[in-house]
């Protein structure tokens, strides 16, 4: 069956008595990609895209509130460095036209530019249940193993808050300039009190954050020590492996230079 | 909404005409106009949203159609290569791919120029940057862009 519901608790209510025998659909850029490469073919699609609001993006009292189908196009004007930046990396114009933050989510790739960027300014992951209703995570715990997350087989996710606030800052390694799955990427955040993240994507099975050298950063400031050090603790502390787009070795290597390069770049610049 | 069985009834509109067909749950767009409209100006290629051949304009915006499924597309408005001539009088840019010589195999060719027509409708006048991300989706193997880009300048110059 091809559900296609006009309301979201009509989605909602299918997801919850359907749960993992239905595949909620975004954009396709991942579904359908796996639907034209492989025999895979899920038995019942849930259509979010005739939502109403779905893709809506809006201020809510110092946060950005972004809806489950929030595409990497809209993401691209936010004036959210990190995340904007990521976005535009994704695929060419007719990708970022469709694909989806929660399809991105969903996914739950290590190499999940969108995932990478909410994790570097603490974003919040809205869930929702037709009856348990709707439970709002930290982004660092949504993600639990390789393609694993929170998300439960009978909930849908429903929207991502955003802090405003953060300096941000974004750099992707890939192959070429276009159409381009990061070798390793990085994003990075400081709240306005003085909290770091260090998010990586590509070295770790999941998207991780680089907590020790975080808290030498907050505890010495971004010194050229401290920055020194940070990179240091970084290269420890990611998990890369060797495959066909680089090796274990050239994405430390690379972790350490982003390291160094995204904090001087906090160091320098105010906003965004 | 929902089908019955595998089986959808798509009522959209594709090039000014209403639409009302039964379609498979999981076929893609690309093949729907293709293979059951004979719409075959696009094309197919990686279907997987690398190359940019299959691009056509839904409610305004570039997309792989390898990549929509057909019940997607209910109630929206679909534009393809074959919806830009009006009777013999070719679209600007039809006219100025072949003034600028920017096809060689062609096969990329539609795609191309659904990408930059949704360019332009948006920005008639867009930046190097915003026409780099306009057109990134979009690769070409034989000519080497420089005839591409110039047809389409060329085009945005006498946008309406
Ligand atoms: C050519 C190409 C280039 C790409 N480049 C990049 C890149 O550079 N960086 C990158 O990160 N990704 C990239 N991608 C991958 C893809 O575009 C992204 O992962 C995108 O965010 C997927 O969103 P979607 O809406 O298309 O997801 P879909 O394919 O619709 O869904 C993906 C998964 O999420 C689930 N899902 C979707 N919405 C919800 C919801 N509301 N609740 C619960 N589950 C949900 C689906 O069931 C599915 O499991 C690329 C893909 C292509 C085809």
């Amino acid at each position: 069956m091809f559900f296609q519901p006009r309301h979201v608790d009509e989605a909602l209510e299918i997801r919850g008595r359907m749960g993992s025998d239905v595949t909620p659909l975004g954009g396709g850029t991942d579904i359908v990609v796996t639907i034209n490469k492989t025999s895979m073919r899920p038995k019942h699609f849930l259509d979010l895209t005739h939502l109403p609001d779905y893709t809506h993006v809006v201020r809510d009292n110092g946060n950005w509130v972004l809806s489950a189908g929030a595409t990497f196009s809209q993401l691209g004007k936010l004036p959210m460095k990190a995340l904007a930046a990521a976005a535009m990396t994704v695929g060419g114009a007719a990708i970022r036209n469709t694909g989806t933050i929660a399809g991105n989510l969903g996914t739950a790739s290590p190499a999940g530019d969108g995932c990478v960027a909410l994790m570097a300014i603490d974003a919040e992951v809205e869930l929702t249940h037709a009856t348990r209703g709707r439970r709002t995570i930290p982004i660092h715990e949504y993600f639990t193993g390789f393609r694993r997350t929170a998300l439960l087989a009978d909930e849908l996710i429903t929207g991502v808050r955003l802090r405003t606030d953060w300096r941000t800052a974004w750099y992707k390694i890939g192959k070429r300039g276009s159409i381009n799955i990061s070798l390793v990427c990085a994003a990075f955040g400081m709240s306005p009190e003085g909290g770091v993240r260090m998010a990586y994507g590509c070295v770790a099975p999941i998207v991780m954050r680089t907590r020790l050298a975080e808290e030498i950063i907050e505890k010495d400031g971004l010194t050229d020590a401290a920055i020194e050090a940070a990179a240091q603790s970084v290269m420890k502390e990611v998990a890369p492996i060797d495959d066909h787009r680089a090796s274990a070795n050239y994405r430390r290597a690379m972790c350490g230079v982003l390291a160094r390069r995204l904090l001087r770049e906090l160091r320098i610049k105010n906003t965004g | 909404m929902h089908t019955n069985g595998t089986s959808w009834r798509l009522q959209c509109t594709i090039n000014g005409q209403p639409i009302d067909t039964e379609v498979e749950q999981d076929e893609t767009l690309l093949f729907f106009l293709r293979d059951r409209l004979g719409l075959t100006g696009t094309k197919g290629s990686c279907l997987e949203g690398e190359c940019g051949s299959c691009t056509v304009i839904v409610d305004g915006q570039a997309v792989n159609s390898c990549l929509v499924l057909c019940p997607q597309m209910q109630g929206r408005t679909v534009e393809t290569i074959e919806g830009l001539a009006n009777g013999d009088k070719l679209h600007v840019l039809q006219e100025k791919f072949l003034a600028s010589g920017a096809a060689q195999c062609g096969y990329c060719t539609p795609g191309l120029i659904m990408a930059a027509k949704a360019l332009l409708d948006e920005n008639p006048n867009p930046s190097e940057q915003q026409f780099f991300e306009g057109m990134e989706g979009n690769i070409c193997r034989c000519t080497g862009y420089a005839a591409i880009c110039e047809a389409i300048r060329s085009a945005a110059r006498e946008w309406k």
